[in-house]
């Protein structure tokens, strides 16, 4: 059967809408690939709209506005040709091709102009063929129904809930809680147990957990509740008032579109030049969503991608050819988070997979997140993950033990390292990253009044609940960094450096001078240390 | 076989004095076998006891000086048990005396030599609260009155040699190893503290003003490093508000004991009235999850804390304690579960109440006697309904809070039964020799 393109078109109401209806009114011909949504603006094009597009099988997204200066809203189409630009490299890092999502200037008398630009664009796109997404299964499609009760009491047996004592540990530890009178893990934790979790699940509390694990630290029950209330995310009502979720969603909607086997992803532009790789191999370094979030935060400006650039540098300088994955996936870990297990499930599969092929004995990831998925996660959903997992610290460390890894530049700087959760409480890594920060030479290495077991987090985890709250922890724990007096906030956790940038980027409740410091990836700071970066 | 008519007690705390006395005084021979310089034991370091409020030293004095001067028993201070061979009825035991370099024969308990002697070191018996000397008495009313020289940190100066008239001082002093041979053994080592650092979102070790119970009472007690008088000592303030947390590690599935340590309720209690004893102006609080207060009179002790004292009781465990670094005031965090809401509150003085657990070195003495441990280290009962002060050996008998947790009455009390059991051993064994 001959291929016929799917085109999905936002038109903005003023120019574009009207153009395309004056095409129609005029008689004039174009295919009928294209589907038509009306939007206010094309300033109103959200990127998850186009990144749910294509997760649906768009093979290609059409977006038209108002020419430049014509905008009825003054300058949303220059905004829409700002987003767009970002969206199109997504487009491309999913390998899917960038010129398959296309923005065009359309006015309320170009109808000719509109019909030519989708003729045009079906004919690009049957050229191009099918958009390696379109599937029959769309990993967006409802869940299997799940027995809420069974989930429920699975959850509850499995994580020790029914040895609580009531005793307010969790909460009182509970950043959230601190700020949030309404939010309670012992509250909640005892609506399950009585039965009363209907009272629960259509609310935001199950998604309002940072899971940070300081309740869990120090809980004297062992009561895990970040697993409890994981485990209750996949029964959880996602229809609640408030916002859940982050950038509306776009970090699970590409997490989903890996599950697709047959995404080829074109995500390498970032390998430094004369670095060495390999494609078998003993040591894999996982390289995570460095490359996607560098899009995303362009804005910010945070050099995300210099991260696994760094990685590369260091682990070359030491004589390590990495296994790197030219089409890694996803590692799931905000997947497995927001209660997503299938998606997470599916892609923990493709992973191992993919491993097993290079032939790779020990997996090095620089991101919290990953090394938790990988160390925590993975051999508990899957069978023979047998492989052994290191984060960059460890890695890094045991270098320096072994006086592989020697510093000569000064980095005369104090110091502050921030424990992220994943690292840090999640899995008890907190003495690695300070022994190379105190290795580097010139470097004073001051310590936060919450610190390793008692770090604060930085306020968002998986991309949920980002609301005035998690704001009110970010702002706490810079001020704490701050008060350190030194100059350089130094973690291994990407994503704390976007929410801190992001919250100090915003208008602030504090003067921005007690809040406001240089932070830095440790495995960048470690690569200046060796003059690689 | 010839009957051994004498019995070894293990340790010289109120236990093991009990045991003692009531060995003794059905005409048995005892061995009363201390590890530190001076019998006495916890109770000695406590201010006063719960629910009666008695002075601590006052009821205890009497009990040492009676054990110091029984014609049936042998004090064997800064000793250990070393070896011990045998059976029930004949047990060989080797104790290794550690030299004190101070002739026991000679020493007046005069004093002078601490006075000249120039090392100081922190005072084990105020819990590292105040200072000692190297040639030191544990504390005043110690038994025997004796001084000893702590080896690790004497600088051998020689100066108490000097100042002593008696001429006691002798550095040439060997460690003496003593053969016994006793019928029965009576084991009461008695307990330490959980390691409240262990707990690091309190700050215990990090903040000079969270205090463990045990460095409250030496502060309270008129022999403490302040003489009684309550204020801070990391700045001398007087306290307007201390607060209590209970179950430091106590009742914890994780990181730490899962059993309730069973005094702390009521000590915390006892404590607090004491505070507002010192001064009605400053406030207490006492953070807790369930008040376990079951023994006699001791729900009336805590209603009278409330209702005559004023000592608030909170239902909470805090989550954190956190300090201000500039004024050393501490905030705690905690969730009152009876409004439902998360709280803080500030505080001078915040006092941890950690599990009681048994000593460390009980593994090495279970090990040199063959005895049987729990899970949690106690000295294990031979059947916990019936037999609560037998062990797996006929002949080894337990008491105090080396068999389990529990207070100074219980304590007392297994004691009694403990050497009452070992009294039948002697008593069998010499109808056997007859």
């Amino acid at each position: 059967m001959a291929y016929e393109p799917r085109i999905v078109a936002f038109l903005c109401n003023w120019c574009s809408y009207m153009g395309a209806d004056l095409a129609g009114t005029s008689r004039i011909q174009y295919p009928t690939n294209v589907r038509i949504i009306r939007v206010m603006c094309s300033g109103r094009v959200d990127p998850v709209f186009v990144i749910e597009a294509f997760e649906n099988g768009a093979d290609g997204v059409l977006v038209c506005g108002c020419h430049p200066g014509d905008c009825h809203y003054i300058s949303g189409n220059l905004k829409a040709e700002k987003r767009i630009e970002t969206t199109r490299k997504l487009v491309k890092l999913l390998g899917l091709g960038p010129e398959r999502l296309r923005l065009e200037w359309v006015s309320t008398s170009e109808g000719g102009k509109f019909a030519e630009v989708v003729t045009d664009f079906t004919e690009q796109l049957r050229k191009m063929g099918q958009s390696p997404l379109k599937s029959e299964n769309n990993p967006k499609v409802p869940k299997a129904p799940l027995n809420v009760q069974e989930v429920i009491k699975k959850a509850i047996a499995e994580t020790n809930v029914r040895y609580c004592l009531e005793c307010g540990k969790c909460s009182s530890s509970c950043p959230i809680s601190r700020l949030n009178e309404a939010y309670s893990p012992r509250r909640t934790v005892e609506k399950f147990l009585i039965g009363l979790e209907n009272k629960v699940l259509p609310t935001a509390d199950l998604w309002t957990c940072l899971t940070c694990f300081t309740c869990t630290e120090r809980c004297p029950s062992d009561v895990k509740f970040p697993y409890f209330v994981r485990a209750c995310r996949r029964v959880a009502s996602v229809d609640v008032k408030e916002e859940l979720c982050a950038h509306r969603g776009i970090p699970m909607a590409l997490a989903r579109m890996m599950t697709n086997p047959k995404i080829k992803q074109d995500r390498m532009d970032w390998l430094p030049e004369g670095a060495e790789i390999s494609e078998k191999g003993d040591l894999l370094y996982f390289v995570g969503c460095a490359p996607y979030l560098d899009v995303v935060f362009e804005d910010y400006n945070l050099g995300l991608i210099k991260t696994p650039q760094s990685v590369v540098k260091i682990l070359n300088k030491v004589g390590i050819k990495p296994v790197i994955l030219r089409n890694e996936k996803c590692c799931g870990h905000d997947l497995l988070w927001t209660g997503d297990l299938e998606n997470f499930e599916k892609l923990a599969k493709i992973n191992m997979a993919d491993f097993k092929e290079t032939g790779a004995k020990k997996i090095v990831a620089a991101c919290p997140e990953g090394y938790r998925t990988f160390k925590e996660d993975y051999p508990k959903f899957l069978e023979n993950f047998d492989f052994e997992v290191l984060h960059i610290s460890e890695l890094l460390s045991q270098l320096i033990d072994k006086g592989e890894l020697k510093f000569d530049t000064k980095i005369a700087r104090k110091v502050v390292y921030h424990d992220s959760c994943r690292l840090g409480r999640h899995m008890g890594v907190y003495e690695p990253p300070r022994k190379i920060l105190a290795s580097l030479p010139g470097t004073e290495l001051v310590e936060m009044e919450r610190n390793r077991q008692n770090a604060l987090c930085c306020g968002v985890s998986s991309w949920l609940s980002c609301n005035k709250y998690s704001k009110g922890v970010q702002i706490d724990r810079l001020r704490e960094a701050k008060a350190t007096g030194a100059d350089l906030l130094v973690t291994a956790c990407n994503k704390c450096r976007i929410h801190w940038k992001c919250v100090t980027s915003e208008k602030l409740p504090v003067d921005p001078s007690e809040v406001t410091m240089e932070m830095r990836d440790l495995s960048v700071l470690v690569a200046e240390a060796l003059k690689l970066m | 076989m010839e009957a051994n008519q004498s019995v070894l007690v293990i340790g010289g705390g109120i236990a093991g004095m009990q045991a003692s006395l009531d060995l003794a005084s059905r005409g048995m021979k005892v061995y009363l076998v201390e590890k530190t310089p001076s019998i006495g034991g916890r109770m000695s370091q406590l201010d006063k006891t719960f629910p009666t409020m008695d002075c601590s030293m006052c009821i205890l004095a009497p009990k040492m000086i009676e054990c110091f001067r029984h014609p049936n028993i042998t004090l064997l201070t800064y000793s250990e048990v070393q070896e011990v061979k045998g059976s029930a009825g004949n047990f060989r035991v080797k104790i290794l005396k550690k030299p004190r370099f101070v002739d026991l024969e000679k020493c007046t308990g005069c004093g002078e030599c601490a006075q000249h002697c120039p090392v100081e070191v922190p005072n084990e018996f105020d819990m590292g609260l105040g200072v000692r000397k190297a040639i030191y008495v544990p504390f005043p009313q110690a038994v025997p009155l004796k001084y000893t020289i702590d080896d690790e940190n004497c600088i051998k100066c020689m100066l108490c040699q000097k100042m002593c008239k008696a001429g006691a001082i002798d550095y040439d002093q060997q460690p003496e190893t003593i053969d016994l041979n006793v019928g029965a053994i009576v084991v009461a080592t008695g307990f330490e503290l959980f390691d409240a650092r262990k707990r690091t979102e309190y700050g215990y070790g990090k903040y000079p003003n969270v205090l463990t119970s045990m460095e409250f009472e030496r502060l309270l007690s008129a022999s403490g490093p302040t003489g009684g008088h309550l204020l801070r000592l990391s700045d001398g303030k007087i306290p307007r508000r201390i607060a209590f947390i209970q179950c430091v590690g106590s009742r914890s599935l994780k990181g730490g004991v899962s059993y309730c340590s069973s005094a702390c309720c009521v000590y915390a209690t006892k404590e607090g009235i004491l505070i507002r004893e010192h001064n009605p102006e400053c406030e207490v609080y006492i953070f807790y999850n369930d008040l376990k207060v079951f023994g006699k009179g001791f729900q009336e002790f805590v209603n009278r804390a409330k209702d005559e004292w004023g000592v608030k009781y909170v239902r909470a465990l805090p989550g954190e304690v956190m300090e201000d670094p500039k004024t050393g005031e501490l905030t705690i965090w905690y969730e009152d579960t009876t409004e439902n809401v998360t709280k803080n509150m500030k505080a001078d003085i915040v006092i941890l109440c950690p599990a009681l657990v048994p000593r460390t070195t009980d593994k090495e003495l279970a090990g040199i006697l063959g005895l049987e441990l729990d899970e949690f280290g106690f000295m294990k009962s031979k059947d916990p309904l019936f037999a609560p002060v037998d062990t797996n050996l006929p002949g080894v008998y337990i008491c105090g809070y080396c068999q389990g947790p529990k207070d100074i009455p219980e304590s007392v009390a297994q004691a009694s039964g403990a050497a009452a059991r070992a009294a039948e051993i002697i008593v069998a064994a010499g109808k056997e020799a007859h």
